[in-house]
């Protein structure tokens, strides 16, 4: 089995939000309301002169150790056999524990109203039937077909790398082990399955 | 690091802490009362049915702000889940509530006929073994009651509800609005060796506020030298006017005082009812301003 995780160039990436667009596409996320599974953080660092700007795209970190999981009390939020943390729509209750537990921002409501007007948008492609919280799930069924997520092939700049990090020839493995990429809030315990290679 | 306010769990999940705590303690202290005191039954019984109402109305609040409350049903899955184990306390609890209150409810001459239509068999059992289910409510209303704090204090990335320090909190809490509310009931009870009983429970009441406001000393005293979001937390309760003036004030120290003065000074006096009253209903609010407040201070610290 693999265990897919993402490296993060933030050398690379230049803050086109192509990424946030092409997840939306592919996921029928609420970009309406302003609802997205990545986001890119355009953070500032410093005072004028010695200023400093950092782009941060985040998502789903898919940890190993699972706040959200265990927080979860319907087993909606479940682990496949690749490590991807996915939610099963139809026994979310959307009692927000998950949403509380989760470190990194990566989850949001798709409510009753998002679900209207993603049944007027996309017709018989509806992919989200019912309310439920909802967050990234790196695009498993383009993974299950040998691609790459939306939002990783979409990137222009490649600052998105997708792949098995136990794989000892894949990029992602080798980019997460030059010592260079780490994982957001390691103190935490979470080990996520996301690194980051600092600008 | 940015710090961004909770923005999911909002004056309903208060609610439902409030309630959930107040019934829950309300049983455990009613039920002790009944076994080791011998009071009022009619008041008992009173406060145990709303109690039971308590944590009804807390529990279709919370239900009320889930996206599918009838999903509900998958609530028992995941045993690592606090909401698992708070649904697992609640069930207990009213089953152990029900159980308890049936006999308690002769006490009162108009439901008698209906007490009675229950069959025989069944009543037996529940008088036979009343002791037992007052130690079942008792436990479970302790259970549920320690369960709200549980349930908050398990979100890592909120620094300031991530402590041991707020179950202790809302369990304190709980039990100080469970032990004003029996107050209030007990005000109103006619039976002889009922002042006796409301001495005791001005007094547990007093002991418990004492004790919240020294956990509440030593959580706001860590919260305020942690480099983290329960700093940032700490101070948005002390701008909160309502947090220092409604909860600190008026929900915590004037109770104390008044229960103080009576303890000390005025047991007996004509105004004793009204002292007690007021001060049962300014913890009752507390309580819920706790809660409302502790959720509402809730700050993510993300590494953004």
């Amino acid at each position: 089995m693999a265990r897919y995780g993402m490296v993060m160039d933030m050398r690379l990436c230049v803050g086109c939000q192509a990424c946030m667009a092409a997840c939306s596409m592919e996921n029928q996320t609420p970009y309406w309301n302003g609802k997205f599974r990545t986001h890119v953080e355009d953070i500032e660092h410093g005072l004028y002169p010695n200023v400093h700007r950092e782009l941060l795209p985040r998502l789903c970190m898919h940890c190993d150790n699972t706040p959200c999981l265990s927080a979860c009390p319907s087993g909606a939020t479940y682990r496949t056999e690749d490590g991807i943390i996915r939610i099963d729509y139809n026994r979310c209750m959307g009692c927000y524990a998950c949403s509380i537990a989760c470190p990194y921002d990566a989850r949001y409501p798709y409510d009753r109203d998002d679900v209207k007007t993603a049944e007027k948008l996309y017709d018989d492609d509806l992919s989200h039937q019912v309310p439920h919280v909802d967050k990234c799930s790196f695009c498993e069924h383009r993974v299950l077909e040998g691609l790459t997520p939306g939002c990783a092939g979409t990137c222009p700049t490649n600052a998105r790398v997708f792949g098995d990090l136990d794989d000892p020839e894949s990029e992602v493995h080798k980019l997460s082990k030059t010592g260079k990429a780490k994982p957001l809030r390691p103190e935490l315990g979470t080990s996520p399955k996301v690194f980051y290679i600092p600008s | 690091m940015s710090f961004v306010h909770q923005d999911v769990w909002h004056w309903q999940i208060a609610m439902y802490l409030f309630l959930g705590g107040l019934g829950g303690a309300t049983v455990a202290i009613g039920a002790m009362l009944h076994m080791f005191e011998r009071c009022d039954r009619k008041i008992i019984s009173a406060a145990v049915v709303a109690a039971i109402g308590f944590m009804i109305l807390g529990t279709l609040f919370l239900l009320g702000d889930m996206l599918q409350p009838l999903k509900a049903v998958y609530a028992l899955t995941n045993p690592r889940s606090w909401i698992f184990w708070g649904v697992v306390f609640i069930n207990l609890y009213f089953l152990a509530a029900t159980a308890y209150v049936i006999p308690l409810l002769r006490s009162w001459p108009g439901l008698v006929p209906l007490v009675n239509k229950i069959p025989v068999p069944i009543l037996t059992l529940l008088e036979r073994y009343n002791q037992m289910a007052a130690l079942g409510g008792a436990t479970a209303g302790f259970l549920v009651a320690i369960y709200t704090g549980l349930l908050i204090s398990s979100a890592p990335a909120i620094s300031f509800w991530n402590t041991p320090a707020l179950p202790l909190l809302f369990v304190i809490s709980a039990f100080s609005t469970g032990t004003a509310f029996l107050l209030l009931l007990f005000t109103f009870s006619r039976e002889e060796g009922s002042s006796t009983i409301v001495q005791k429970l001005e007094q547990l009441d007093a002991a418990l506020i004492v004790t919240e406001l020294i956990i509440l000393g030593a959580y706001f005293n860590f919260a305020f030298f942690l480099p983290t979001g329960a700093r940032e937390s700490a101070a948005i309760l002390f701008e909160t006017p309502m947090f220092v003036i409604g909860f600190l004030g008026f929900g915590l120290i004037i109770p104390l005082l008044i229960e103080t003065y009576s303890i000390f000074f005025a047991h007996h006096t004509r105004g004793a009812a009204t002292r007690m009253v007021t001060a049962g209903c300014l913890v009752l609010a507390g309580g819920f301003l706790l809660r409302y407040y502790v959720l509402h201070a809730g700050v993510f610290q993300y590494p953004w």
